[in-house]
């Protein structure tokens, strides 16, 4: 689901995601945790936010992915669309910094309340939200809206957590028994009005799910719980011109041109704590090429002056940006929500010691800077970033790794003597028969995979690469078939919870477990564990769990981590809440203001 | 000299040529024809033996086997090729249906086809970005047309003088510049840095000229002044090379004026070879002009091939490369037809 | 009307300025053409023959050109007058037909077209239906067979001599004064030749005008010229008439090329063999006699030869001019020693 984008992002876009995936130290991330909290945030200043003028967005894309707020599902369009359009029964607090992934009620009076453990939510709404023709949104348009989800046919591309979640009875091969709302029979609609239900004063909306989902009320911020009136529906047509319940409405939408929003006078500030809507319209524009973005926002001419872009500055133009000072007050480097990292096959690479031999000896600084250098990262501590504030702790990384990511042979060769003793058939492996590393078959990787064969070496360490076509690559290494001891790649959170992360990095179950560890010993521990992360309701103690269950991890290296992936920003100098925003990794759109 | 006029007409020579044309014109299109067949079928199947599965293709992230199952029999990709075929054909012709009952959904004629990941019928997804790359080449070439034969011309008739040198020395430049580059460096220099120009943003002609005009003026100069460069050579070697010609001394002893012989005697001889050329680079634009559609932003058919590329839209590019392969053999056979009007050597051969 | 002089050049002098050097394609060259009279000019390729007739319609102003001199055409200097006057004299009063007959028309258009276009150039105002009569008839007058049928056709659509027919009623339509006829039957066969010749003589009889024959071919300046110059190197090395250039050739050059028809078992059509050596480049012309090199007679001469040109001048006891600076008694002996 959401690792398709992110890597086929990390495959297509920046070479550098991959490109570092290996070790760090736990100094230096350390160091760029508190950096994060203690320094001046990028993108806010002094200034007071004023109202009126128009925002532009540059973008390389078509359109915007989906508008649809149940197709909705990637970081930069949730952050488009959630900011200005759709309202959701609760978001991230709108600021800058580890606060932004603050969770706040939005239709939602708070962030919701849980009984049975976790296994029914209830919200309570705020009332007073309106659409864009001035009829209130009900507790039934959020329950019909949530329903659209489960028409899989037309309704693709978004988050399914509300199949997966929702207490409704599924056939045999895991296929819900609702259809969704086009051609559901009384029956079906029944098994899911009982799942969602509203109270009779229409004030409170019910979840019963059939397992007990601790941060479910991290779920309902995606805008696949938002609100749709049923009278407007329109199916897949819907995606085009959805609804607005946000501070603006469409004014007009042709992809490939533009999206121009207006505000939406239906829209009270009153009944909205979160959104401040600023400026007076955005104009989303498109399909520009990256190299005449960049030109533009660096020129800042005109209408450009209230410019950002949404994909980030190409690397050609980084050194430019981040070396003059004209560029000063309008720039940022800051952490993208990406971790990349190294997975082995834990089922072949069953020795720790060989893992953390590799680990060691690894040349990780010369393989960041054949892929574009400190740009692209710093060297990851593990497998939770900093921005999930609750959930990061600085770990305790391996004895003798080095903080500068360039390799320790003799602490590598010191384990690799270890595994001689311990596993000796693994040991065997690596020295003779060689690991079998598979990479995607781009330039950027025939580059690292050199750096790889050759840093091992020194070790005695045989590196085998197998290059594989990129769009090929993660269903091949996905593919349990597929015979390789060494794969790599890229994760965000869907939200700011390491149960995200976590468990879909490493738990059989889980979306994207490159490492084959459903049998090494450790892994019934660390399933336990983690589903008692899962359970725990509060937040802060399940924080805590994270952070064992990181340091656990970092211990066992089923994987090594990589880099905690980094972004560039620019954008037109009157431009005020130009930050990244936390839990989108992108700007939030809505709240960007014209300065006077 | 007193001779006598011969019998009355009887038999009209200009009906014969007529003929002789009208028979030309046919044979090209016949064989036109043929070729197209053999373009589809061709472009049909190279993309129909990719390993691919385009069932897989049209839902989304999130999707199910029965869905892609289900789609596969709305697509029709669940018949053996030959028969997708035959129904793809058929579409051209007739529209074509997908599905049954609540879900079914019609692509009227001429369908190309169902773009899953847009949501629509391929041959309106080509109708609505076509009159945007049409414009763009029409202009482009009538652009670089004027200024490669013009310059051309004015470099033969001045040959070893200033303007010749001049013109070789910017041709030899021109030839030579990659398109993305020169988009880029107009678009930067003539919208971002000196700002002369707003940034351009599409409108088709009827509803907004001014924006059709200033999204396109920059297109159009970067196309024509890259592609004008090697017409400007061609025409300056055929004017030469004309010259020499007999026919031409003939028609200046004859006493015509210089213009006259330029135009009727010179250039109609040196523009021949041009026009092929002419033709075929055109067609090519038709197909799409992706570098130019991209640098500038226009919604043209070059992007949405690009597109379909990238999103791995299989209808879609099968679609765009059909249309692009018609215009080739479109344009080969107008070439020829064109070439037979021109040249009455050809066309009675 | 005969016996009129109707044109003379004088001095004519014609360079080209090339990135090599100056090309000295005619020097000094002077002759007058009477009306009903054929002057054929006899030379190999890069003799000036050519460039000598284009001056005479100014074929040759292209823009490294330059020509001096003068061109008395009925009493007017065509080299003093300007674009509008010669295109007014050009295809009206000297009309001029070229080599390649294949070549010479336009391909991309009907040769009625190309027809009325020679009239009507020289008779504004003339309505297309009139003209088209008037090409007819000229058509039929040079002999193509059902002209009705065949004015609409275009130029590959007929054969090598039926084109040249075409050409001449198309220099002729205007009844020019002058015909400048340059190498006319050198790419037809030998029938067709004598046909297009006599087409020719015969118009010349019958409208009197005067013919430039220019022509490598020794067989058709006998059958068809009055006056023959012969040249060599961008000059006229002799003037004679067509009688006493065959019976007394004065000059070595001429002794070569009749040499050569003659040797070819009395058949005067004969194509002109080459004499041994190669024609001077008109880029460096030796100072002196240009034919010096391939001259078999300078013997007693050589210090003069190599070192003047010689200038035309009388060769007693015939009426011919010879640039050689060989006396005449010289000259005989020396005919006497060519081979038969």
């Amino acid at each position: 689901m959401k690792r398709r984008i992110i890597g086929l992002l990390g495959l297509a876009l920046s070479a550098s995601l991959i490109a570092s995936a290996c070790g760090s130290d736990s100094s230096s991330s350390s160091d760029t945790a508190a950096s994060t909290d203690t320094l001046a945030i990028p993108g806010t200043d002094s200034s007071t936010p004023t109202a009126g003028g128009t925002i532009h967005i540059l973008s390389q894309l078509e359109q915007i992915t989906h508008l649809d707020p149940q197709r909705n599902y990637t970081g930069s369009d949730l952050a488009f669309v959630g900011s200005t359009m759709q309202r959701a029964l609760t978001s991230y607090a709108y600021a800058p910094g580890s606060a932004g992934s603050q969770l706040v009620g939005d239709l939602a009076t708070d962030t919701g309340t849980p009984t049975e453990g976790g296994k029914v939510w209830s919200f309570t709404l705020r009332g007073g939200a309106t659409y864009e023709d001035g009829s209130e949104v009900t507790c039934a348009d959020i329950a019909y809206g949530t329903s659209r989800v489960f028409a899989t046919d037309i309704i693709v591309d978004g988050p399914t957590y509300a199949i997966s979640y929702l207490d409704i009875p599924q056939d045999a091969d895991g296929n819900s028994n609702y259809p969704g709302p086009y051609t559901a029979t009384a029956d079906q609609q029944a098994l899911f009005d009982k799942a969602v239900s509203c109270s009779e004063d229409g004030k409170t909306i019910t979840f019963t799910l059939s397992r007990i989902v601790a941060d479910f009320n991290y779920t309902v911020t995606l805008l696949a719980f938002s609100p749709v009136p049923k009278a407007k529906d329109t199916g897949e047509k819907y995606d085009m011109a959805p609804v607005s319940s946000g501070p603006y409405k469409i004014e007009s939408y042709e992809p490939g041109k533009s999206l121009v929003l207006v505000r939406n006078e239906n829209w009270s500030k009153a009944s909205d704590p979160i959104r401040n809507a600023y400026a007076d319209s955005f104009v989303y524009e498109f399909a520009l090429d990256p190299a005449v973005i960049d030109e533009r926002l660096m020129a800042d001419a005109g209408d450009d002056q209230y410019a950002v872009g949404d994909g980030g500055l190409q690397p050609e133009n980084l050194q430019t940006v981040f070396t003059d000072d004209r560029f000063k007050d309008r720039r940022q480097d800051d952490y993208d929500p990406y971790v990349s990292f190294t997975a082995f096959n834990v089922k072949t690479v069953s020795c720790v010691e060989v893992r953390r031999a590799v680990y060691l000896g690894l040349d990780r600084e010369a393989l960041r800077t054949a892929g574009g250098g400190p740009y692209t990262g710093d060297f990851a501590d593990g497998f939770v970033k900093p921005a999930l504030a609750d959930d990061y702790a600085p770990s305790k990384l391996p004895e003798g790794l080095n903080t500068d990511g360039t390799p320790n042979i003799e602490s590598a060769k010191a384990a690799l003597a270890e595994a001689k003793t311990k596993c000796p058939d693994v040991y065997a492996k690596a020295t003779v028969e060689g690991l079998k590393f598979f990479h995607p078959d781009t330039p950027i990787w025939q580059k690292l995979v050199s750096i790889w064969i050759e840093s091992l070496k020194a070790v005695g360490i045989v590196i085998k690469p197998t290059a594989v076509e990129p769009s090929k690559y993660y269903p091949t290494v996905q593919n349990e078939e597929t015979d390789y001891d060494i794969s790599r790649g890229a994760w965000g959170p869907d939200w700011p919870n390491a149960s995200t992360m976590i468990p879909e990095l490493f738990l059989t179950t889980g979306g994207f477990n490159l490492t084959r560890n459903g049998d090494d010993p450790a892994y019934k521990q660390f399933e336990t564990d983690t589903k008692a992360a899962l359970n725990e309701l509060d937040r802060k103690a399940q924080g805590k769990k994270w952070q064992a269950l990181n340091q656990f991890l970092v211990d066992q290296l089923w994987s090594i981590p990589g880099t905690f992936t980094k972004a560039q920003d620019l954008w037109g100098s009157k431009v005020g809440n130009a930050y990244r925003w936390s839990s989108s990794g992108s700007f939030l759109f809505g709240e960007l203001y014209v300065k006077q | 000299m007193s001779a006598k006029v011969g019998t009355p007409l009887f038999y009209s020579p200009l009906s014969y040529l007529r003929i002789a044309l009208i028979t030309f014109i046919a044979r090209r299109l016949l064989f036109a024809l043929v070729l197209l067949a053999a373009v589809s079928l061709f472009t049909y199947l190279l993309f129909a033996l990719l390993p691919t599965d385009p069932a897989a293709l049209t839902c989304g992230k999130n999707c199910k086997p029965e869905l892609i199952e289900a789609n596969r029999v709305r697509l029709g990709y669940d018949k053996p090729i030959h028969e997708q075929y035959f129904q793809f054909v058929k579409g051209i012709f007739t529209g074509r249906t997908y599905g049954t009952g609540d879900i079914a959904f019609t692509c009227p004629a001429p369908s190309l086809g169902y773009s899953f990941n847009q949501h629509e019928c391929v041959s309106s997804l080509i109708g609505k970005t076509f009159p945007v790359t049409a414009f763009l080449s029409l202009g482009a070439f009538i652009l670089w047309m004027l200024l490669g034969v013009g310059t051309g011309t004015l470099a033969a008739l001045h040959r070893g003088k200033w303007q010749d040198r001049l013109t070789s020395v910017i041709t030899s430049i021109g030839v030579s510049l990659p398109t993305f580059y020169v988009g880029l460096l107009v678009l930067f220099s003539v919208v971002i840095w000196l700002q002369w120009l707003p940034f351009p943003h599409y409108a088709s002609p009827s509803e907004n000229l001014h924006d059709f005009l200033t999204a396109m003026i920059l297109p159009w100069i970067t196309l024509a002044v890259l592609s004008a460069a090697s017409y400007t050579r061609i025409t300056r070697n055929g004017v030469l090379e004309a010259m020499n010609e007999d026919f031409v001394r003939f028609g200046v002893a004859k006493g015509l004026k210089n213009r006259t012989v330029i135009r009727k005697y010179v250039l109609r001889a040196a523009l021949i070879p041009i026009v092929t050329i002419a033709g075929l680079d055109f067609a090519a634009l038709l197909g799409g002009a992706i570098v130019t559609e991209s640098v500038f932003s226009l919604p043209g058919m070059g992007r949405l091939a690009i597109r379909s590329v990238t999103d791995s839209d299989l209808p879609v590019l099968v679609g765009t490369t059909l249309v692009a392969a018609v215009f080739i053999v479109m344009a080969n056979t107008i070439v020829d037809i064109i070439y037979g009007i021109l040249d009455p050597r050809v066309r009675l051969k | 009307m005969n016996n009129v002089r109707l044109l003379s050049v004088e001095n004519l002098n014609v360079e080209f300025s090339t990135s090599d050097g100056v090309v000295h394609a005619v020097n000094d060259v002077s002759f007058s053409v009477h009306s009903g009279k054929t002057l054929g000019i006899v030379g190999e390729s890069g003799s000036g023959k050519s460039v000598t007739a284009s001056s005479i319609l100014k074929l040759n102003t292209g823009i490294t050109a330059s020509t001096s001199g003068s061109i008395l055409f009925n009493g007017k200097n065509i080299l003093g007058v300007d674009d509008k006057a010669i295109r007014a004299i050009r295809g009206s009063e000297i009309a001029m037909i070229f080599q390649d007959p294949l070549s010479a028309l336009n391909p991309y258009y009907t040769i009625g077209s190309q027809i009325i276009e020679a009239y009507k150039v020289h008779h504004k105002g003339v309505k297309k239906k009139e003209a088209r009569k008037i090409a007819l008839e000229m058509l039929h007058r040079v002999g193509i067979p059902n002209p009705e049928a065949r004015i609409d056709e275009y130029p590959h659509q007929f054969s090598g001599g039926m084109r040249q027919r075409i050409v001449i009623a198309t220099a002729l339509i205007n009844s020019p004064k002058l015909l400048i006829a340059d190498e006319p039957t050198t790419a037809l066969d030998v029938t067709v030749q004598a046909q297009i010749l006599d087409l020719m003589k015969d118009i010349q009889r019958e409208n009197g005008m005067a013919i430039i024959l220019i022509t490598h071919d020794l067989g058709v300046v006998a059958e068809t010229c009055d006056d023959v110059a012969v040249m060599y190197g961008g000059r006229i090395v002799e003037k004679a008439s067509v009688q006493e250039l065959f019976v007394t050739p004065t000059h070595p050059y001429s002794f070569g090329l009749l040499g050569a028809v003659r040797s070819l078992d009395n058949s005067a059509r004969g194509e002109l063999q080459t004499i041994a050596g190669s024609p001077p480049s008109l880029l460096n012309l030796p100072s002196g006699c240009s034919f010096l090199p391939r001259c078999s007679y300078a013997d007693a001469s050589r210090q003069q030869c190599a070192s003047f040109v010689p200038p035309l001048q009388n060769v007693l006891p015939t009426n011919s001019l010879s640039a050689c600076h060989l006396r005449a008694e010289a000259l005989n002996v020396l005919k006497i020693k060519e081979p038969s």
